[in-house]
């Protein structure tokens, strides 16, 4: 790979992370003020999905990488957001379909 | 006849969209890492079912600071390890050692940050016994810290080699597995954060 001509991406890093910190504050900010809004979990859910992708993406660079990576790194990260808009909405069937 | 010669793996450029960040070994590991972490979330969320108000309850007895703090310290020490890479790609070795060093100092933190929690809880009569949440959270939490620390030995090793010159521009894939691992280690805990202590 020829360095010279590599991009410098200090500034997409950086914007990567002020981003984070938002949403990170931003998801504070939300549990505190609607704690009760059934709605809570489908945002937070969303927050947790975007927060990772963003971590994928720019610092790991998903989007360039091989296949399987990208593909272990979007499971992941789609999979706790999903289990918890479920357990949200759909609690006490989850909770009896898990019942030995 | 004519002789074919064969580059070697490291003389084939990577093709587009199919490169791996740091080397094939680290990301074994990771992998390992995300299957571990999806079962202990699978638990999580079963015991969430079962139990929502103790999950309601417990999450408002956690310290909301500390939770904030470690993910503070998990996404800026990820950011000065990415721009240790970013500077060691465009060949500025010194660059790379101070955002590495950056990053090693703000990771130290976790384990600081989760002493201080640990001391709180116990202070606030909350151990493993007091409950299924925080059965839960001390066995996700400690799980992470555990791979976090495997981590800042990971960046302790890494730094040593970077000061010692075992990285440059056109050579870094060690350093990179190591920023690998701290992101998915990031990522991880960006995942913890919101369910214990955001959704209380």
């Amino acid at each position: 790979m020829n360095m010279a001509t590599e991009k410098d991406h200090f500034h997409l890093l950086t914007a990567a992370w002020l981003a984070l910190v938002a949403l990170t504050l931003v998801s504070l900010g939300l549990g505190e003020w609607f704690r009760t809004a059934l709605w809570l979990p489908l945002l937070v859910a969303a927050i947790i999905w975007c927060k990772g992708a963003l971590v994928a993406r720019c610092f790991i660079e998903a989007h360039v990488a091989h296949p399987f990576i990208r593909r272990v790194l979007a499971v992941f990260i789609a999979i706790a957001p999903t289990a918890l808009v479920l357990t949200a909405f759909f609690g006490a069937t989850l909770a009896r379909w898990a019942t030995l | 006849m004519s002789e074919a010669v064969l580059p070697s793996p490291a003389e084939i450029p990577a093709a587009e969209g199919r490169r791996i960040p740091g080397n094939k070994g680290i990301w074994v590991g990771i992998t390992c890492e995300l299957v571990e972490f999806l079962v202990l979330f699978a638990v999580y969320f079963v015991s969430r079912a079962h139990f929502p108000d103790a999950f309601h309850a417990g999450a408002q007895r956690l310290s909301v600071l500390a939770g904030t703090v470690i993910t503070l310290l998990m996404v800026t020490s990820s950011y000065f390890i990415a721009c240790s890479v970013n500077a060691i790609r465009a060949g500025r070795h010194r660059s790379s050692v101070g955002w590495l060093v950056a990053g090693l100092l703000v990771a130290l933190g976790y384990p600081l940050a989760k002493f201080l929690e640990i001391t709180w809880n116990l202070a606030h009569g909350i151990d493993g016994s007091s409950g299924i949440f925080f059965t839960v959270y001390y066995y996700l939490t400690f799980n992470h810290l555990v791979h976090a620390s495997w981590g800042i030995l990971g960046i302790l090793w890494v730094l040593a080699r970077l000061l010692a010159h075992g990285y440059s521009a056109d050579d870094h894939a060690g350093l990179e597995a190591l920023a690998s691992y701290w992101h998915a280690t990031d990522i991880i805990w960006l995942v913890i954060f919101p369910l214990f202590y955001v959704l209380a």
